[in-house]
């Protein structure tokens, strides 16, 4: 419940605030949201598990923020920007849906 | 293989497993409390993650498209403005015309409103009703495509395309078989009415029309088709059906309507003479300012 509140309360100071973010930032805004999806929906299958950690949530999400544009700023260097966002969106991609998947479990048996 | 079956198998991060089994083994609850600070500051964050990337990778409304719009709405208020007045201009013409028969009438002159009547009907003034045909053109399917190799001495065109030379030549072909009113598209053509082309769109009086083209064609359906099919404009049609698949339609009608143009204005009037009931018609003695 009340990371839920902490997640709408984020919601609200965005679009509150509405900041301006810098043009070098805007290519890895969406990797990372997609990253931080990845970590939001383990860290949902881990409390649904019994088996969440805070410490490893907050790394997880870190790391997988972190991890992911890294790879986009390499791809970016090396020229095959677009293909690396593609690879990374596709495994992230698959673990929210199996993570989403194991919570569908978890929440309706089904 | 194996990266998918492992991503596929175990896509939680083994790290909550392993922390999950250091807990334990220490002898304490496998999970900690969601309630933290770190987690609560943490999701705060994705929170206005969140926000940020939905509030600026939105596509921005640029100066252009803003542009765009306003001439869009421009041209559909001016548009819509155009076809009220257009539709004003057509009662008021009736109006016109049947003031004037009654003017005529009373003037006492006979055989003057009929005169008038046959006027406008040969300027173009008069919607008409009667039998005739339409002939349907349009371009050829492949043309929408491009695939069509054809070549036609007709630059910045895409052969299949209808042209305006071609609409003028069947036109003019029609004129000669003996039609008596022609109306594209539901614009009447008078004798001052000019088919031309503006880019790819074919200007009848100034407005542009859509394909397919309909001509409405007033006059006896059997003999202009007599006449126009071996006539050069027919040959020249069944050409551009055959080679460059143009679409061509022939429909014989019992009750078709032309409307009349609205946009005829008065170039030439002259007295009448005084003996006038009977004598013939004056000729146009000069211009008169419009």
């Amino acid at each position: 419940m009340i990371p839920a509140l902490g997640l709408l309360l984020g919601l609200a100071l965005g679009l509150l605030l509405n900041p301006s973010v810098p043009l070098w930032l805007q290519p890895y805004l969406p990797i990372a949201i997609v990253a931080a999806l990845d970590a939001v929906f383990g860290g949902v299958r881990a409390v649904l598990d019994g088996i969440f950690n805070d410490k490893v949530f907050v790394v997880s999400f870190l790391s997988n923020v972190v991890v992911a544009a890294l790879i986009v700023f390499l791809g970016d260097q090396l020229g095959v920007g677009s293909q690396l966002s593609t690879g990374v969106v596709v495994v992230l991609g698959v673990r929210i849906f199996s993570n989403v998947a194991s919570i569908r479990r978890h929440l309706f048996r089904a | 293989m194996t990266l998918l079956t492992s991503m596929l198998e175990r896509p939680l991060d083994p790290g909550y497993q392993a922390a999950a089994d250091r807990r334990r083994a220490a002898g304490r609850l496998p999970a900690t409390s969601t309630r933290t600070p770190i987690v609560l500051v943490m999701v705060v964050l994705t929170g206005f993650l969140f926000a940020v990337g939905a509030r600026s990778l939105r596509p921005q409304p640029t100066a252009a498209s803003a542009a765009k719009a306003q001439l869009v709405q421009r041209i559909e208020a001016l548009q819509a403005r155009s076809s009220a007045s257009t539709a004003r201009l057509a009662a008021l013409t009736g109006e016109v015309q049947s003031l004037e028969a009654l003017s005529l009438r009373q003037s006492g002159a006979g055989g003057l409103e009929s005169r008038s009547r046959s006027l406008a009907v040969q300027a173009g003034a008069a919607a008409l009703a009667g039998p005739g045909l339409t002939l349907t053109l349009d371009d050829s399917p492949q043309s929408a495509a491009g695939a069509d190799a054809g070549s036609r001495p007709s630059s910045g065109f895409s052969s299949g395309r209808v042209s305006s030379t071609d609409l003028q030549i069947v036109v003019n072909g029609l004129w000669a078989a003996g039609a008596e009113a022609i109306s594209v598209n539901g614009h009447r053509l008078t004798s001052t009415a000019a088919i031309r082309f503006a880019g790819q769109a074919i200007i009848v009086d100034f407005r542009p029309l859509a394909r397919p083209y309909v001509l409405t064609v007033l006059g006896d359906a059997d003999r202009i088709r007599r006449v126009f099919d071996p006539a050069f404009a027919g040959v020249y049609l069944s050409q551009l059906h055959q080679a460059l698949k143009i679409q061509v339609g022939w429909a014989p009608g019992s009750s078709l309507t032309v409307p009349g143009d609205p946009s005829l204005r008065l170039s030439f009037a002259a007295p009448l003479r005084r003996d006038v009931g009977s004598a013939p018609g004056p000729s146009p003695t000069g211009p008169a300012t419009p």
